[in-house]
């Protein structure tokens, strides 16, 4: 960062006109009693931009373009969870904007290095053993929360991070197989296999089926990487097997699921507007009535439909900014899930890593986002940054902290082209 | 790098899915969104204009409005209908999304907002149809057998849409609905379909050929009596004499036919569109109205239920609709019914066109040279028996009288054409319990044409 000023600079003057014109709408056309709540959100929101630009200085990094697009998304979120249904400061999603600032850098720095992260595998499994037993034993009657005092913790999001470093693996893990019976099996390969069977039966237990698709998805690109990596004896059968028994247990799975997700396959939601189909109905009307550009920050009747702020956000944020600010809002995440494509991977290890993280995003994005607006079944899961809770929000950050280790560092990357010169 | 290589492959998969996933949304969105707002209760609605301008439909007018004059609306009320949900096979029930003032793009328009629909109908010519009348219940319905524009559908009784239904409970049986649409016992209009199989079947030289006699009655092979309108019989019968005097039992021996065999009758009358024995009946759709398909019963032809079910009585039912769009298959010469439209174009919040409608026609029902046989028939019955009753117009026509209410009343239908390029219209009229009034079919017959030919 501090070899390019010019840069530093012009992406802090990005990020901060970004906020500042989302303010000046909100100004312009909010809905609030006293521009005294617009202004404590503006000063919340340029603080924060300012004081992370000032504490980027200090945290050496190979990249920072991750950083930049983390705030500009943190602090857009901030504006819409402080606009539902009328101006105010949302403390509580601020205060979580901030943990997930802090658990980004904690991902950056704990998955740096691949060697280091493969000779301590035991304590990812151990992770996950724990939140296991929590969900079990702490989460009271099958349920997914753990209440303490007035704060509530999803300990099943925590199990994400430590999935997809379950899943990321090596080439040179991949030649340690060994023969048994007719099969060559690797057996860093069967724990992600395990942890994928043993996550489906907890999700069944906690009733929480709707977060199964993001662990599939990171375990799909996990297999995916296992069985195609360049010098891997690629087997098409294999892969048509693996194919065949996904599809086998999807069709299972819809046959034999409960009855609560049987009606969410088949439900109507037109003619179950003040039933199962309410939240879907209102969301998809919401986003009607807002229409390109949304009826204005905090001017939205969403904000009285449970869930508003989380299972139903994409369409909260329609309704109230317009299709095509919350468009420009995905794109924002969108292209900060692609940077490993412009800056790849340092290693196999971190592509996979990186490939988990963005498979969980994209499935959890489409989750929400597909399933508010009645084209896949509705599940209550998040959009990483933008919905609100502080599971989600510090565990979203942690991952793309991960990713953000998983990146070339550039400046190793230039001196080591200096050295043959 | 090759192994870098498929790490981001396998993320752009996933981008690219998920960016496509968002397309589609996005589609989806642009699309629906007038849908969603239609559920959303808070909506806006325009104007159903008639083909001349004038309104027959008024989404900006509150309960206490009283723009329009007293009754203003009653001819085509109950096909028109509005947006209180009362009525649920009406033009606006079924197409209420498209006069939605609304836009993605501009929200709600609640003021200067241009969704429409321009329907094919003449208020005018509708409204005198409907005075022809003179209280008494029926319906008529008239369209272009070219086009297929519907011109006149009036159905009574009828309602003042303006002033509500604060009275639903005093409201006569029937007022709801546009009987057009519904099935009824077709009389004599039936043996319209039964001529057709028979031309079909037997080919026009062999059925030309047939004689019966008459009798005043006639006791079938299995022993049950068909009674003639006229009681002391029609003596000796060729087709055309039959159709013109609409003699019963001679279309009883018809059905007795050898060579009319019950199987080939099936298929015709299966062509022509009747479920038959209680088969699943389907609709026709037009401009999502639902119109009842025809429906009767063939089972034996020795027996009185079948005879007496080609004859138009009995279990057969079949909306005046259907009626008149089989005209449109003998007036066109080609056995292809023209399918018949209310709505001419739609426009929307912009008052740009989105929607204009096209002339189509069904598959053929039956030969050209039926269709040529019947147009002969029907026009020579017109021209014997009711160019004196309908002054001004080549027509070719059948009347039918049905009994209902198990032979307590009687409805009187008249079904033709305009053999006339210029007026090309087909027809149905239905005027119910005709004993209780001097009015005829005829009479309503000449107000409609005249009033279509102003």
């Amino acid at each position: 960062m501090t070899d390019n000023p010019i840069s530093y600079f012009f992406s802090c003057l990005f990020v901060l006109a970004a906020h500042i014109a989302m303010l000046a709408n909100v100004f312009i056309n909010g809905n609030y009693d006293s521009i005294t709540s617009v202004i404590v959100l503006s000063c919340a929101v340029l603080i924060l931009d300012i004081a992370y630009f000032v504490f980027m200085l200090f945290f050496r990094q190979s990249s920072y373009t991750i950083n930049f697009l983390l705030i500009l998304v943190l602090n857009m979120s901030v504006i819409f969870q402080s606009c539902f249904g009328g101006v105010y400061f949302s403390v509580k999603h601020y205060i979580t904007a901030i943990a997930a600032l802090a658990a980004c850098h904690a991902g950056y720095l704990l998955c740096r290095d691949y060697r280091w992260l493969q000779q301590h595998r035991t304590f990812v499994y151990i992770g996950i053993g724990i939140l296991f037993i929590a969900i079990l034993t702490l989460t009271g009657s099958r349920s997914m929360w753990i209440s303490i005092g007035s704060f509530s913790l999803q300990p099943s999001e925590f199990i994400k991070p430590l999935f997809v470093l379950a899943c990321a693996t090596s080439v040179f893990e991949q030649q340690k197989k060994h023969r048994i019976l007719c099969f060559n099996v690797v057996y860093e390969n069967l724990a992600p296999l395990a942890l994928i069977i043993l996550i489906c039966l907890l999700q069944w237990w906690c009733s929480d089926l709707g977060s199964l698709p993001t662990f599939a998805a990171i375990y799909i690109s996990g297999f995916l990487l296992r069985i195609c990596y360049p010098k891997a004896k690629f087997s098409k059968k294999t892969f048509i097997l693996a194919c065949v028994i996904l599809l086998a247990a999807a069709l299972a799975a819809m046959k034999f699921a409960p009855a609560y997700v049987q009606d969410r396959l088949h439900t109507d939601i037109w003619n179950n507007t003040d039933g199962s189909g309410y939240q879907q109905s209102q969301a998809l009307i919401g986003i009607a009535s807002g229409g390109w550009f949304g009826k204005g920050p905090g001017k939205g009747f969403l904000c009285n439909v449970f869930a508003h702020e989380n299972d139903i956000v994409f369409a909260t944020i329609c309704e109230e900014w317009g299709l095509l600010y919350s468009l420009m809002m995905i794109c924002v995440i969108l292209i900060m899930i692609a940077v490993p494509l412009i800056n790849p991977p340092r290693s196999y290890y971190h592509g996979t890593m990186a490939a988990g993280v963005c498979a969980a995003f994209t499935v959890q994005m489409a989750l929400n986002i597909f399933g508010s607006c009645n084209m896949i079944p509705f599940t209550g899961v998040t959009i990483p940054f933008i919905s609100a809770g502080g599971s989600s929000m510090m565990v979203s950050g942690f991952m793309i902290g991960m990713l953000n280790a998983s990146l070339t560092p550039t400046i190793i990357h230039r001196k080591q082209r200096r050295q043959p010169a | 790098m090759k192994s870098i290589k498929r790490c981001q492959f396998v993320i752009s998969l996933f981008i690219v899915v998920f960016i496509l996933g968002m397309a589609a949304l996005v589609v989806k969105i642009q699309r629906e969104a007038s849908f969603y707002m239609m559920n959303s209760g808070n909506h806006e609605l325009g104007m159903v204009y008639d083909r001349n301008g004038d309104v027959l439909f008024d989404g900006s007018l509150e309960d206490s409005d009283r723009k329009y004059e007293d009754n203003y609306f009653i001819d085509v009320g109950n096909l028109i209908g509005d947006n209180k949900g009362q009525m649920t096979n009406t033009l606006v029930a079924k197409n209420i999304e498209k006069l939605n003032n609304y836009s993605f793009s501009q929200g709600l328009v609640l003021e200067g907002g241009k969704a429409a629909i321009y329907t094919t109908l003449d208020h005018k010519a509708n409204r005198k149809v409907y005075d022809a009348f003179g209280g008494n219940d029926g319906c008529a319905v008239a369209y272009n057998y070219k086009t297929g524009e519907i011109l006149i559908c009036t159905s009574l009784p009828s309602l003042d849409v303006t002033k509500g239904y604060d009275n639903i409970a005093d409201f006569r049986t029937g007022t709801l609905i546009s009987k057009a649409m519904y099935g009824t016992v077709p009389g004599s209009t039936q043996k319209v379909s039964t001529v057709i199989s028979a031309l079909e079947i037997m080919g026009a030289d062999r059925l030309f050929s047939k004689r019966f006699t008459c009798e005043g009655k006639y006791t079938n092979k299995s022993g049950d009596v068909i009674d003639c309108h006229d009681a002391y019989g029609h003596g000796t019968l060729d087709i055309q004499q039959a159709v013109e005097k609409s003699c019963n039992p001679f279309f009883a021996q018809l059905i007795e036919d050898d060579e009319l065999p019950l199987s080939r009758l099936k298929e015709v009358y299966k062509r022509l569109g009747y479920a038959i024995n209680g088969s699943e009946s389907e609709y026709i759709d037009i401009n999502g109205i639902q119109c009842e398909k025809a429906s009767t019963t063939l089972n034996d032809p020795y027996e009185f239920k079948t005879q007496w079910g080609c004859i138009g009585q009995g279990d057969t039912l079949v909306s005046p609709v259907q009626l008149m769009m089989w005209q449109s298959a003998i007036a066109n010469g080609t056995g292809k019914m023209t399918m018949p439209y209310l709505i001419d174009k739609v426009t929307n919040v912009h008052g740009r066109v989105t929607e204009t409608a096209e002339t189509s026609y069904s598959k053929a029902l039956f030969s050209e040279d039926t269709a040529d046989t019947m147009r002969q028939i029907l026009l020579t019955n017109g021209a014997n028996n009711y160019s004196y009753l309908i002054n001004g117009y080549t027509i070719g026509v059948k009347s039918g009288t049905a009994q209902v209410d198990d032979g307590k009343k009687e409805n009187s239908l008249l079904v033709g054409f305009v053999d006339d390029k210029a007026l090309p219209i087909a027809f149905c009229i239905l005027l119910e319990d005709r004993n209780s009034t001097s009015l005829k079919t005829e009479n309503i017959a000449q107000v409609m044409l005249d009033a279509l030919s102003e």
